[in-house]
């Protein structure tokens, strides 16, 4: 637990200026017409790539080295300039190297972008570097991701080299054999039983970035493909999980600016990159740079494309993944992730079924509208339990209980110990979803640390009221929204994201507690007073003690019974997770334990088959 | 020997250096600020206390060393538990290799059979290794292990018999008298078991520091365990420890315990706190490391001096068993371990 990820640390000196980045700076938001001519998507994908390599290269100062790093290097070395500047710097930058994965494969992007153009001399500064200098490995699955996509690749360009001559005490077979069996299991997990850091809002560069070098430069035809297809894998779950380029739903991994401004994030980021939906964040996001030099060895798929863009058909997708690995207290390594999402033109309502699925930012359900335009739009609601707790803590991570909330604290997750977070799972908090309707549930035990419920009420809502029925009504673009507290609460706020400080939260300090939620587009009613007098009309009864649990009829006419401990039983039936399938909807379908996932649109399928390492596309009949 | 000099360990005074006896080794890390990325501008791993009372760098410079153990037929072979696995040197800190894969990390200890010392025993998050060949091959060997509860913090060899190998659980002590062919339960707990020790001048005499059991004895080799009243059970115990130079006087430490001795045998503790760094004045961050939080202590079993690494501040030693402290340097370090490995040939 002293070794948590240092975004903070090496994000980008980037991340801050705007200079040259046209498509943040622009007044006007990117067109989600859908673009027929696959050449004119193609050169427009090209144009964004070459946007992020333009903007990085272009604040490069010469007369100020220390700024420079290796993202400026690497994006120089795209427009191959300056090859002797690019070398002295690289040389410059191995004399104080960094450790550890969010080094090592900023470090592989210099040196395969660099590969026909540095120096011998800069070589050899990075080839001396992999021998002297320790590379941590990490504790979580985004470290593993790029430490041994980097370690596979720079052993691969380094064949027949001896033991001494890596910071492994391996041979070059040695570490590209280890690092290709690790590889290999990952996917192998991953299209089996499900992702572990799913749908990562934050950390989706820290996959995509290496997957782009290992589908660009790995030598193996076979891992090359793994390369692309996992690579693809993770868009896939991209396209599906946007509205309008915008994340939604549940998350294993985001922050606290994220949660609360979904378009600011890594996630929109790519988004923006490879469909052109969303305007994309400051800086691209600091690590989404490194994506960017290799990125035009990408063809984003048609069928991907239309996926991602097509806001006008509901869809309903359940996906499977997994938890983070459980050391301890939990009779599982990994518990199952039973993730929805009901994806509409308005707005999109996202869940999983509670519990913690991992210890530090998670994001368990919302719901999001679309906006025409999501740069600085609080555009969600949801609300969560701030667990704060060594034991969760403990669950996950290796080491002595006393340091661990300190040390998240510490170390890039600062709102870990606060009550007024909006950002992280529970084990007290239990969510049932049925297309547009959460019911969320609380049974906090006594003692508990923060023993309360928070929830999000955005500075960007309008006609907020709180109704004498007990509901609070509110729109968010063409959503109405009808939120239901079901134990006494206050109004106050949340200082945890700067952009909050117009939000307000919603505070309840019953142990025993719940939330209801129910969403519909503006234009299923006459005005908004019709929706309210739906929602109030529906039978709902619910108690809180000594269990909580909720009997009412849905806006979609569901009788649903919800009740903390229980399986959500709908029209009479348990809900059954054990059916669930790794991916299940109109457009991402992958049986549990396949390895194969079939993305369709229309009359397009493309299949991901890690079986036989192949990509297939098909014009269905 | 990499004999990288550290200006910042140049306090231990030339006074604290050992008699003969023992070799004096601590694994370190000065994590402050360090997080998984950014340049180690630290120097960490394994170190030997030089008799002029400076410390030589072994390697690796790896923030995370825990565990550290020796061949006893050569002291230049070491084996260190680290984050990414197990590392091994078989040239005294030369060279190093990372001796597991992938399926192995955040190893929390390694213990080598004195009786059998190409055997080596790795205590896992989730579970137990054992090489055996010098750590060439790491087979698991969790034969009477639980398949959940497993997560293993201490492992300790019987000096007297090879084989018997003592480890610590997330649900207990678990004793193997082959090998690690098969494991018992000897004891059970609800949190982890912290650290596992066996008395330099009685072996059949074992400590034990729990998370939440407090601090345990066995006087019959580990098969029967007691709780030592006064030991704290709100509060994970780090570690404890036997004085090599007066059998009757332990100690232990841990997180706001500070240091906690008793000089009867476990009998009675004492907190051992009065001049080590208390409550720092001005303002404290929610983070910062609350007053009498110590990593780990030790003891000289040439000298009887006590050392006790305090979280957050430096490494403190004290010749009268706790009654009172001096610093001794190492600001922001954390010592994991401290190692008195007895001279070759002793």
């Amino acid at each position: 637990m002293k070794f948590f990820p240092a975004c903070l640390l090496l994000v980008l000196a980037a991340t801050t200026a705007v200079r040259a980045q046209p498509s943040f700076s622009a007044t006007t938001v990117p067109s989600r017409e859908i673009v027929t001519d696959a050449a004119v998507r193609r050169a427009a994908y090209l144009k964004r790539v070459q946007e992020v390599i333009d903007y990085r290269a272009n604040l490069v100062n010469r007369a100020d080295p220390g700024g420079i790093d290796l993202a400026a290097v690497a994006t120089m070395l795209a427009r191959h300039e300056d090859p002797k500047f690019c070398s002295e710097q690289v040389i410059r930058l191995m004399k104080a190297p960094g450790t550890g994965p969010f080094w090592m494969f900023p470090v592989v992007c210099v040196t395969y972008m660099g590969r026909d153009q540095l120096s011998p001399e800069a070589k050899k500064a990075m080839r001396d570097m992999w021998r002297t200098t320790y590379q941590i490995r990490g504790d979580t699955e985004n470290h593993w991701a790029m430490y041994y996509i980097s370690l596979y690749l720079i052993s691969e360009m380094y064949p027949h080299e001896p033991a001494s001559s890596w910071f492994t005490g391996k041979s070059s077979e040695e570490n590209l054999a280890e690092s290709r069996e690790y590889i290999i299991h990952w996917m192998d997990l991953a299209t089996t039983v499900g992702q572990g850091e799913f749908n990562p809002v934050h950390y989706i560069g820290e996959y995509a970035c290496p997957l782009m070098f290992l589908a660009s430069w790995a030598k193996d035809p076979a891992m090359k493909t793994r390369g692309h297809m996992m690579l693809e894998w993770i868009f896939a779950d991209l396209a599906e999980g946007t509205l309008n380029g915008v994340p939604v739903g549940s998350h294993a991994r985001t922050t606290d600016e994220s949660v609360i401004e979904p378009s600011n994030s890594l996630a929109a980021y790519f988004s923006w990159l490879l469909f052109g939906n969303v305007p994309p964040p400051t800086g691209f996001g600091g690590w989404g740079i490194y994506f960017a030099p290799a990125a035009a060895n990408y063809e984003v798929p048609e069928v991907l494309y239309r996926i991602a863009m097509d806001r006008d058909h509901d869809f309903l997708q359940q996906d499977l993944k997994r938890t983070r690995r459980r050391w301890r207290y939990s009779d599982v390594l990994f518990a199952p992730i039973y993730k929805t999402t009901y994806m509409r033109h308005d707005y999109a309502v996202g869940s999983f079924q509670g519990g913690m699925s991992d210890p530090i930012q998670t994001h368990v359900w919302d719901v999001t509208w679309a906006v025409p335009n999501p740069r600085a739009q609080h555009n969600v609601m949801f609300s969560m339990q701030p667990e704060s707790s060594a034991r969760s803590m403990q669950t996950y991570f290796t080491g002595y209980p006393e340091p661990m909330i300190g040390g998240a604290v510490n170390l890039a997750k600062p709102s870990y110990d606060s009550p007024d977070k909006l950002l992280g799972g529970s084990p007290y908090e239990q969510v049932f979803q049925d297309l547009d309707t959460i019911v969320a549930l609380y049974d906090i035990p006594p003692g508990t640390r923060f023993p309360q419920v928070n929830g999000f009420f955005s500075k960007d809502l309008t006609h907020l009221t709180e109704d004498p029925s007990g509901w609070i009504f509110a729109q968010g673009g063409n959503a109405y929204l009808a939120y239901r507290p079901l134990a006494p609460y206050e109004w106050t706020q949340s200082h945890w994201a700067q952009a909050a400080i117009r939000d307000s939260r919603l505070q309840s300090d019953s142990l025993k507690n719940g939330t209801i939620l129910q969403v519909a587009s503006t234009s299923e009613f006459k005005n908004f007073a019709a929706f309210k007098a739906a929602i109030v009309a529906l039978p709902l009864e619910f108690k809180l003690e000594p269990t909580p649990t909720v009997k009412m009829r849905t806006l979609r006419g569901k009788n649903v019974v919800v009740t903390y401990g229980a399986a959500p039983v709908v029209d009479g039936q348990p809900l059954d997770y054990t059916k669930w399938k790794l991916f299940e909807g109109p457009y991402l379908n992958a049986e549990k334990g396949s390895r194969k996932l079939t993305m369709t649109y229309g009359h397009l399928q493309r299949v991901l088959d890690f079986n036989t390492v192949k990509i297939t596309d098909s014009v269905l009949p | 020997m990499n004999s990288l000099r550290i200006a910042w360990f140049f306090l231990l005074t030339a006074g604290a250096a050992l008699a003969a006896g023992h070799d004096f080794y601590i694994s370190a890390a000065t994590n402050r600020n360090y997080v998984v990325g950014s340049v180690i501008v630290t120097v960490n791993g394994i170190f030997r206390h030089e008799a002029n009372g400076e410390w030589t760098h072994i390697g690796n410079n790896d923030t995370s060393v825990l565990g550290v153990d020796f061949d006893p037929r050569d002291h230049g072979v070491f084996y260190a538990a680290s984050i990414n696995g197990c590392w091994r040197t078989l040239d005294a800190g030369k060279t190093w290799r990372c001796c597991t894969s992938w399926d192995m990390t955040e190893p929390m200890e390694v213990s080598v059979d004195p009786h059998a010392p190409d055997n080596v025993y790795l205590a896992l998050p989730d579970g137990i290794a054992v090489s055996p060949d010098r750590g060439q091959t790491w087979p698991r060997r969790e034969n009477g292990l639980p398949d959940r509860g497993k997560y293993t913090q201490a492992i300790r060899v019987d000096r007297t018999q090879a084989g018997r190998v003592l480890a610590g659980c997330e649900t207990g002590i678990y004793l193997t008298e082959n090998g690690a062919q098969s494991w018992r339960r000897v004891f059970p707990t609800q949190d982890v078991v912290t650290d596992l020790q066996q008395s330099p001048a009685d072996p059949k005499l074992w400590l034990a520091a729990t998370q939440s059991a407090g601090a345990l004895i066995s006087r019959d080799g580990g098969l029967t365990w007691a709780v030592m009243a006064g030991t704290p059970t709100d509060k994970t115990i780090y570690n404890i420890t036997f004085d090599g130079s007066n059998p009757a006087r332990f100690a232990l430490c841990g997180w706001t315990i500070g240091v906690m001795t008793s000089e009867d045998s476990g009998a009675t503790w004492t907190e051992r706190n009065a001049g080590l760094p208390g409550k720092k004045a001005g303002f404290r961050m929610p983070c910062d490391p609350p007053p009498h939080s110590v990593w780990r202590v030790g003891v000289n079993p040439d000298t009887g001096r006590l050392y006790a690494s305090v979280v957050g501040e430096a490494l403190y030693a004290s010749d009268d068993f706790g009654r009172t402290w001096k610093s001794l340097g190492l600001e922001g370090s954390a010592v994991n371990r401290f190692i008195f490995l007895p001279h070759a040939g002793n």
